[in-house]
């Protein structure tokens, strides 16, 4: 109240001044607004919309309510998409993080070489999805590929990968922990830098052996950066595609389908763009869902932590 | 595998008098004959058919064009099958497709029923044969023009039967006589294998046709193919693999398997179309082929293409012209004939005729044999691409044992009834 | 001290013989692409008993593939700088300004970093269609105009800026543009490149997006092309290798050069 009756007798040049103040700020805040409004957020809208009609994106589209998110639940390709997605996850998540945490330990750890190292691991985290797919393809090639080849050699019989249902979900999953181990590792490496040298020397003062010290000291500190990198796999994993197009186009028979590769198909090739958009709620959904587990989390570890 | 994944079309089965002799070839097709006082315009080509081997039989015929109509420029994009038809569905939607495009005898209902095809006006269509012309009329007005027509076939290795001294397949085998001669030929130590027949919809309809059983009841409002003959079918293109026929662990499923086993003289015997014939043409070894083995009866899969013209294009005159010569001209029967590509649509039997005399296979006449009984696809107006996903993808999943077969038809039977709901 | 020491031995020859199975596809990858006929039969061996740039021949001579490169590379430049450019602005004026809705607004442009591209494929799609940017670069290039990312990660590195820095410019009679330009910028350069590598990774590696709105040959991206390469050359794996050691190798020379920045700004982009 005393601030609005101080401001009040403003003169008339402070009133302009501050309106110009004002409309300098949206000027240098409208490049970004204008176009995350109209390709992010009109779009948003557009999906709601989209998921209440039947839609071959060619003729009129026909209201259908919420029959398309009921048909969701009863359409066995989607649902089986669904749930290779979690399988997905539940193949990458443990094994790139597992593997990226015992590397960064690793690697934190003062060991001659260790840049190197470091930068090795991290290459194919800056490749394109699309070459390190076709790159697995041919290293999973039932016939001719090097590890087919290689298990061989000591009296494997290799799998058919990618060609197999059974085993195409897994290739993808192995091709993608190689190309995420990296990115994990430097989130994970950069969260243990910030625990401070003290508490971990303090440890050993006390005696505590190494696996102790990791235990009690050093997991409980990395913590937050644990949570996030968990919440960020999740994410990532919820919106899996490249990998899955180019290594096996969702197949053989459907058996590596994800749940974007099917807004994609039933969008683009069955033409059923209004159950394509309820997916896509769906998929915002629980990603939104996600995040704000870790906007909740974050809190609680960072005060953890 | 571009193979087998071809719309079917029925012809009847009497069509060709292959008989007849040869008479002089029709006058090449020129709608209007002035050439050389249009501006220049450019139309642009989609296609799948030249994919996979006969680009350069594409750009003869183009080159032919070009020498009828020096002013109109046509820009081809060759896609493969796989990726062709949603493609397609997504540049249609977006308005950004080719004025003159490949289309089946499958989707052109849907296609059609979409404004999306051009009315070709004033098409001659004699030229064309009767049946397969007929398929892509609709109201009295063609909306797109057969491009070729094709069959599906079992090729084999006669010299992989001469050195296991059994008799060579003929016309009359059953799926029993088959499977016995590719458990011989078959050795697994050495790479061999009887038969390699795809595990997909196109073969699922055609063995079921084969089984004497239908896919659709007769008011095509429910699906009719979880039936003891749809089981058998099902079962017969299933049970092959990993006895006579490679598994998935073995490399089938990869891309051109089929063909390169073929090459290395490492299969038996193969159900494939007559597309192969020029990637068949430098075998090594002796072969030919006969008309697909029946069960209950003979049914052959016969599949044809076809060109529409854009609605949406803005070079409609020039696009209808490319689509008639494409279709009509006597390059192209010249071409297609002397390759071995598809065959010509076209209604002159005499011109045909001349196929016949050609050898590597030499048993050409069961083309036109595998025309007496042919295997039509079921075709619905909403739903046909996912229509025939389903069916392959549960085929896919019985065959690498995750299901039952029982279990594999009755989930196809559910989801495509709810398609058809 | 001995087994600690063993220990020790034992961890580095695990992480060096984990190392080569990183590197290996790589190097596969390019021994591949040089082996002539590649893939057909047989598994091409470790050292290439006859080298051969064939695969790259065709690569170039009968596939849009040079085009690719270029529509790639132009692309990532065009969308980098737009990125970087409205991301800076938008944080200064996040940062050092006063106005209202502030906070509404900043809640509304971290909000949309949880709407991926994923979700927004079809009504994006028919939005393009209706302003006839399909088969556009601008059909890429304005919905990756701006990034909240680059709003957020700029907005913290600019206000680590002392204030006084401006307020001294001000005195000494600078405009906002000019405070902007010649005080705040210089002063967040690290960011400023560490969002650019994000930038140029996130576009450089994009996929979805370019594939359903580049639909001529060619005006199809690097990542688009390798795909349909990929359908078009199935079996011929010298030839797409070829192709990917091409997709890799500018990522790698920008990754040689600025490592730092390269691993701040794809630790980033798993963040978008």
């Amino acid at each position: 109240m005393t601030a609005r009756l101080a401001s009040a007798p403003a003169s008339a040049p402070a009133r302009a001044r501050r309106r110009r103040h004002i409309a300098t700020a949206y000027l240098f805040l409208a490049p970004s607004a204008i176009p995350l409004a109209a390709f992010v957020l009109y779009p948003m809208f557009g999906a709601a919309r989209n998921s209440l009609f039947q839609w071959n994106l060619i003729s009129d589209p026909v209201w259908v309510g919420l029959g398309n998110y009921g048909e969701l639940f009863t359409d066995s390709a989607t649902l089986r998409a669904f749930g290779n997605t979690v399988l997905y996850i539940v193949g990458t998540v443990p094994l790139v993080f597992i593997g990226g945490l015992m590397l960064a330990l690793a690697l934190n750890r003062a060991i001659k070489g260790r840049n190197l190292l470091r930068g090795i691991y991290f290459l194919p985290v800056i490749t394109s999805w699309i070459a390190v797919a076709i790159v697995w393809r041919w290293l999973l090639n039932p016939s001719v590929g090097v590890v087919n080849n290689v298990l061989a050699t000591i009296g494997i019989e290799g799998p058919g990968w990618w060609t197999d249902p059974q085993w195409s979900l897994p290739s993808i999953i192995l091709a993608s922990a190689w190309k995420d181990l990296g990115f994990v590792m430097v989130l994970l490496l950069a969260g243990l830098q910030a625990i401070p040298q003290e508490i971990r020397e303090a440890a050993m003062l006390d005696g505590a052996n190494a696996w102790r010290r990791l235990r009690s000291v050093t997991l409980p500190l990395l913590s937050p950066s644990i949570f996030f990198v968990v919440i960020i796999s999740l994410i990532n994993g919820f919106q899996v595609f490249d990998q899955v197009y180019a290594m096996t186009g969702g197949g053989p028979a459907g058996s590596s389908d994800v749940v974007v590769l099917r807004i994609y198909t039933l969008a683009f090739r069955y033409g059923e763009a209004g159950m394509a958009s309820a997916l896509s709620m769906l998929l915002f959904a629980i990603v939104l869902a996600i995040t704000l587990i870790q906007i909740k989390g974050e809190k609680r570890w960072v005060t953890y932590a | 595998m571009r193979s087998l994944s071809r719309i079917g079309i029925g012809i009847v089965a009497s069509a060709l008098a292959l008989t007849a002799c040869a008479t002089e070839p029709a006058s090449e097709g020129s709608p209007n004959g002035s050439t050389d006082s249009a501006d220049p315009v450019t139309i642009t080509y989609s296609n799948f058919i030249s994919d996979n081997g006969n680009e350069d039989n594409l750009a003869t015929i183009i080159e032919a064009f070009n020498n009828e109509y020096p002013y109109i420029t046509v820009e081809v994009e060759t896609l493969p099958y796989a990726d062709y038809f949603t493609t397609l569905q997504i540049d249609v939607a977006a308005g950004t497709g080719a004025d003159v495009f490949d289309i089946e005898y499958a989707n052109y209902p849907a296609f059609q029923s979409l404004g999306l095809l051009a009315p070709l006006e004033g098409v001659d269509t004699s030229v064309y044969r009767g049946d397969i012309a007929e398929a892509y009329s609709t109201n009295g007005t063609m909306h797109a023009l057969p491009t070729s027509f094709s069959a599906v076939v079992m090729y084999y290795n006669a010299t992989l039967f001469d050195e296991a001294g059994i008799a060579y397949p003929d016309g009359t085998w059953t799926w029993d006589e088959v499977y016995a001669a590719a458990e011989t030929l078959t050795d697994a130590d050495a790479g061999v294998w009887g038969l390699y027949q795809p595990i997909s919809f196109y073969e699922y309809y055609k063995a079921l046709a084969q089984a004497g059983g239908q896919f659709l009841n007769a008011d095509g409002t429910a699906v009719a193919f979880n039936s003891p003959e749809g089981v058998a079918a099902a079962e017969w293109l299933i049970r092959k693999s990993g006895d006579v026929m490679p598994t998935e662990a073995q490399g089938a499923g990869t891309p051109d398997f089929d063909s390169g086993l073929w090459a290395d003289g490492k299969l038996g015997m193969w159900v494939t179309g007559i597309w192969n014939f020029g990637v068949a043409a430098d075998s090594s070894f002796d072969w030919d082929i006969v008309v697909e083995p029946g069960k209950a009866r003979a049914a052959s899969a016969v599949f044809s293409n076809a060109v529409a013209v854009a609605a949406s294009s803005e070079h409609k005159e020039a696009a209808q012209l490319f689509a008639e010569f494409l279709t009509s001209s006597q390059t192209m029967v010249d071409v297609r004939l002397g390759s071995g590509w598809e065959l010509p649509a076209i209604s002159n039997d005499a011109q045909l005729a001349a196929y016949l005399d050609q050898t590597s296979p030499a048993n050409r006449q069961a083309v036109f044999d595998s025309l007496n009984g042919i295997a039509l696809p079921p075709v619905i107006k909403d739903g046909q691409a996912q229509m025939q996903d389903i069916i392959s993808e549960q085929l896919g999943e019985a065959a690498a044992g995750r299901i039952t077969v029982d279990q594999a038809l009755s989930n196809a039977e559910a989801a495509i009834n709810s398609l058809l709901g | 001290m001995r087994s600690r020491l063993l220990t020790r031995g034992l961890l580095v020859a695990l992480l060096i013989l984990g190392a080569l199975a990183m590197v290996f596809p790589f190097v596969w990858t390019l021994i591949t692409s040089l082996t002539s006929g590649a893939g057909l039969s047989a598994t091409p061996s470790l050292i290439p008993e006859d080298p051969s740039l064939d695969a790259y021949f065709t690569l170039f001579g009968t596939t849009n593939f040079g085009r690719a490169v270029l529509n790639s590379v132009g692309l990532a430049v065009i969308i980098t700088f737009l990125q970087v450019a409205t991301s800076a602005l938008a944080a200064y004026g996040f940062a050092r300004f006063d106005f209202p809705g502030k906070r509404v607004m900043f809640a509304v442009y971290l909000a949309t970093m949880m709407i991926p591209i994923q979700v927004l494929i079809v009504p994006l799609f028919t939005q393009m269609r209706d302003m006839g940017l399909i088969n556009s670069y601008w059909g890429v290039i304005l919905p990756s105009t701006a990034s909240a990312f680059g709003v957020f990660l700029l907005r913290q590195a600019i206000a680590t800026v002392p204030r006084e820095f401006d307020e001294a410019a001000t005195i000494d009679g600078a405009g906002r543009v000019r405070i902007f330009t010649t005080i705040v910028l210089p002063l967040i350069k690290p960011a400023l490149a560490t969002f650019a590598v994000f930038g140029f990774m996130s576009s450089w590696n994009s996929f979805l997006w370019p594939l359903i709105v580049l639909r001529a040959d060619g005006l199809k991206t690097l990542p688009v092309a390798l795909a349909s390469l990929q359908g078009q050359h199935a079996t011929q794996w010298d030839v797409l290798m070829a192709g990917s050691v091409i997709s890799i190798l500018p990522m790698l020379a920008l990754y040689v050069f600025a490592q730092k920045y390269v691993v701040q700004g794809a630790t980033g982009s798993g963040l978008k």
